[in-house]
């Protein structure tokens, strides 16, 4: 007997015991069983079923139910970015070019990877209906799209860079503010890429400050390559033209060109399906006019990338909420609540956290004893400023202490009367050593006077320079020569000019020869050489000169890292301030505040 | 099923999820060749209820699977799959109700489960299933519908070299998981 068969008769018998139960308990000879109101409706002819040894030999076992409910859900299949540019270019020459090379990502050894681990798109908080919602859920891991062939990628990202392209794909409002060196460029480029593939974009614009421009177009290039870029550069009227042409699906802008161009800006046909910003921290000011032209940029999605959400208060992130969610979040907000509502919207992921394999970052404080005649200058500076300042009285303002710490700060550098420098004496021992090794160094410092005393000293290492007085065209040749050549083992680099988007990970040293006002911007130097890529271990020195005004902004800058965790970390908030009060400032020098509370510049 | 208008679908895949409390959830999702969804249709929860269970026996499975619930998700689909997947061996019964090859994706670690009875007992089938590999995918169709297999890996072939043919279902757990959520 075949299992089928066997099947068969063990339900008939089934069948044969059920009905006997049921005349046993004196049931109607129709059994009207209701079976549960969304069970399928069953009908079981018992005529059908012998059962011989009973009368009368004819019983019913209809078994009713509902309809089995079924929901249903259709997704948009729009058109992706190159099915619209090949259809275009088809229209234009008559001839379809050909596709692009579409090779799978490969692993080390050459063969197409095939992904264990699996990254799903996950819907925000804010996407409500369920339809949204499953569209999302119901999209392929993104490891597939990597060894699917359909697109090419250079190399295959790090897991965390598939969740951080996972982050970004469904939001409408982002930020992606890993630390420095983690990819935010490549993870923005490639969701980027997806959305235009997948048709949900058409026309984006990556805005960027004016130097990171070459940047982003090498890196458009590389994980993007089929894609035709904009830069817009120019004349006013070849930027209108650029502003309005719709042949490239990705404009980048810098800063300065958006502001300029605001009148283009306001025209209601301009909107862009996404507006990335880099280096968002530019519009913390809610009040400036970068901030106030970028917000008036029509658009639909809005994405801010940034390793320094938080740069000197808390609501830094609200001047970056108010460009991607307005009112959202508000001045003045603790800063735990005001991590818990960002939560959803913000990705933040730190080295240490995500790239194991990279080589370790190692500190070196070192605490510098100023020469003698530094010293007794320092010591004159410093007595006769805090006189002058105490002498202004109410006419003193934070403007005046600012020009004092200057001051002191740059004795601390080189004694104006001398030129002697107790820190470069140290730099130059550091230095041999680190040019004995064929390593190379970055050395920043805020002044280019600064910088140019280092170089004229340092003459025989043939520094590079690498400052605001560097001509934007000439910048990435010294790059070039810095890394290539190794007869210019370093580069002297100002804070302003050499913190941001620049990959010099073949730099193994960094020496902070003075301290900025705040940490973030001092982390974004020392991560242009710790970042992805990087060789070996980086080693950050951190010049101080003892018992001077340097040693008290430090523990200024320490309680500014505590405002930061309190933000974006689980841990309590410190009872550090979200800014510097007039107390604190004045304090450097032992000053009373006459007025309220302040923030520092960046 | 099917339209001239939509975009046809190039793969289906169904799975049904078995909930403690509310019973069975069936899944059917249909991908573009992209392996990017097209449609999703999914069932309110069925529980067989003793009489169901005695009536059916060892073959309500195979009915839940095949014509309770796959039948009706493929009823709703408007866009015609090239083939279907599925990933229990009761869930191939659903070949009765679709004009396509149906198999079952075979897991590396299974092993060929020859003598599982697997379909209602009312149906002529042939008792079994037929494997097939096509490079590194192991699938098997019921021996009734072996003749499937030339049109299974037609249809196949129309999927990224690489698709994972295991990975949608999860999908559909998922998705699942979400629309049973946002009903509660």
């Amino acid at each position: 007997m075949s299992d089928y068969a066997a099947a068969g008769s063990q339900a008939a018998q089934d069948a044969a015991l059920f009905l006997r139960a049921a005349q046993e308990l004196k049931a109607p000879a129709a059994l009207d069983v209701i079976v549960s109101s969304s069970s399928p409706q069953i009908d079981v002819a018992a005529s059908s079923i012998a059962v011989e040894s009973w009368r009368p030999g004819i019983a019913s076992v209809p078994i009713r139910a509902d309809r089995l409910k079924v929901r249903s859900f259709f997704f948009p299949q729009t058109p992706g970015w190159r099915e619209k540019f090949v259809a275009a270019q088809a229209a234009k020459t008559a001839t379809a070019p050909a596709p692009t090379n579409v090779e799978p990502a490969n692993d080390a050894a050459g063969g197409a990877k095939a992904f264990k681990s699996s990254t799903r798109i996950a819907p925000p908080k804010d996407v409500v209906k369920l339809e949204d919602r499953l569209y999302y859920v119901l999209q392929p891991p993104l490891e597939s799209v990597f060894t699917g062939g359909t697109l090419d990628f250079p190399f295959t990202p790090f897991p965390y860079q598939f969740e951080g392209i996972a982050f970004l794909y469904p939001r409408f409002a982002a930020i992606l503010a890993d630390e420095m060196g983690l990819g935010k460029t490549m993870q923005a480029i490639t969701t980027v890429r997806l959305l235009l593939h997948a048709g949900e974009l058409r026309n984006v614009l990556l805005v960027c400050p004016k130097p990171l421009v070459t940047n982003w177009q090498r890196e458009f290039q590389t994980w993007a390559g089929e894609l035709p870029l904009t830069i817009i550069e120019g004349d006013q009227a070849k930027r209108r033209w650029q502003w309005h042409q719709t042949e490239s699906p990705v404009k980048i802008a810098n800063y300065e060109v958006v502001v300029r161009d605001r009148d283009i800006i306001d025209d209601e046909s301009l909107k862009f399906d996404l507006v990335v910003l880099d280096e968002s921290q530019r519009i913390k000011n809610r009040s400036g006019t970068t901030s106030e032209v970028v917000r008036s940029i029509r658009r639909t999605r809005s994405w801010a990338l940034t390793g320094t959400p938080v740069e000197n208060s808390a609501d830094d992130l609200v001047g970056i909420f108010e460009f991607l969610q307005p009112g959202y979040l508000t001045p003045g907000m603790k800063p735990r609540r005001m991590g818990t509502l960002a939560a959803d919207y913000i990705i933040r992921r730190t080295k240490d956290k995500v790239l194991t394999d990279l080589p370790p970052k190692m500190f070196r404080d070192v605490e510098i004893e100023l020469s003698a005649a530094q010293r007794e200058t320092y010591r004159l500076a410093e007595e006769e400023g805090v006189l002058r300042l105490t002498d202004m009285g109410p006419g003193l303002t934070i403007q005046h202490v600012f020009e004092l710490v200057m001051r002191l700060k740059q004795i601390c550098n080189f004694d104006p009367l001398t030129g002697e420098s107790a820190k470069l004496e140290r730099l130059e021992a550091d230095l041999e050593e680190v040019v004995a090794g064929g390593r190379k160094a970055l050395i920043f410092s805020q002044w280019v006077e600064t910088l140019e005393k280092l170089g004229d000293r340092l003459g025989h290492l043939n520094p590079l320079y690498y400052h605001g007085q560097i001509p934007s065209a000439k910048r990435d040749g010294v790059l070039k020569r810095f890394k290539e050549d190794k007869k210019h083992p370093i580069l002297l680099m100002s804070y302003g000019a050499g913190a941001v988007g620049l990959n010099l990970q073949f730099a193994g040293y960094v020496f902070l020869y003075d301290r900025w006002w705040n940490p973030a911007v001092e982390d974004q130097a020392i991560n242009r050489a710790h970042r992805i890529g990087a060789a070996g271990p980086v080693t950050v020195t951190r010049f101080v000169a003892a018992d001077t005004i340097e040693q008290r902004i430090d523990q200024v800058l320490r309680e500014k890292r505590e405002l930061f965790d309190s933000i974006f970390s689980d841990v309590e908030p410190s009872a550090a301030q979200s800014g510097l009060t007039h107390d604190e400032i004045f304090g450097l020098f032992r000053l009373r505040s006459p007025q309220g509370p302040i923030r520092f510049a960046a | 099923m099917g339209s001239g208008d939509k975009p046809s679908a190039v793969g289906g895949f169904y799975t049904v999820v078995a909930h403690e409390q509310h019973g069975l959830f069936g899944g059917l999702l249909l991908l573009n060749k992209s392996g990017r969804p097209l449609e999703f249709h999914c069932t309110a929860p069925i529980k067989p209820n003793r009489a169901q269970e005695i009536l059916y026996g060892a073959s309500l499975e195979s009915y839940l699977y095949g014509e309770a619930i796959g039948a009706a998700l493929l009823a709703k689909a408007t866009s015609a799959p090239t083939f279907l997947c599925v990933e229990n061996a009761a869930a191939l019964a659903v070949r009765e109700f679709v004009d396509a090859p149906v198999a079952m994706v075979v897991a590396d670690a299974a092993p060929e489960a020859e003598d599982r009875p697997l379909f209602r007992v009312d149906a002529a089938h042939e008792r079994g299933l037929h494997h097939v590999h096509f490079g590194p995918r192991k699938l098997a169709l019921p021996k009734r519908f072996a003749g499937d297999a030339a049109a299974l890996e037609q249809g196949l072939g129309l999927l990224p070299e690489h698709f994972d043919l295991a990975e949608p279902f999860a999908r559909i757990r998922g998705a699942i998981e979400e629309a049973q959520r946002s009903g509660r």
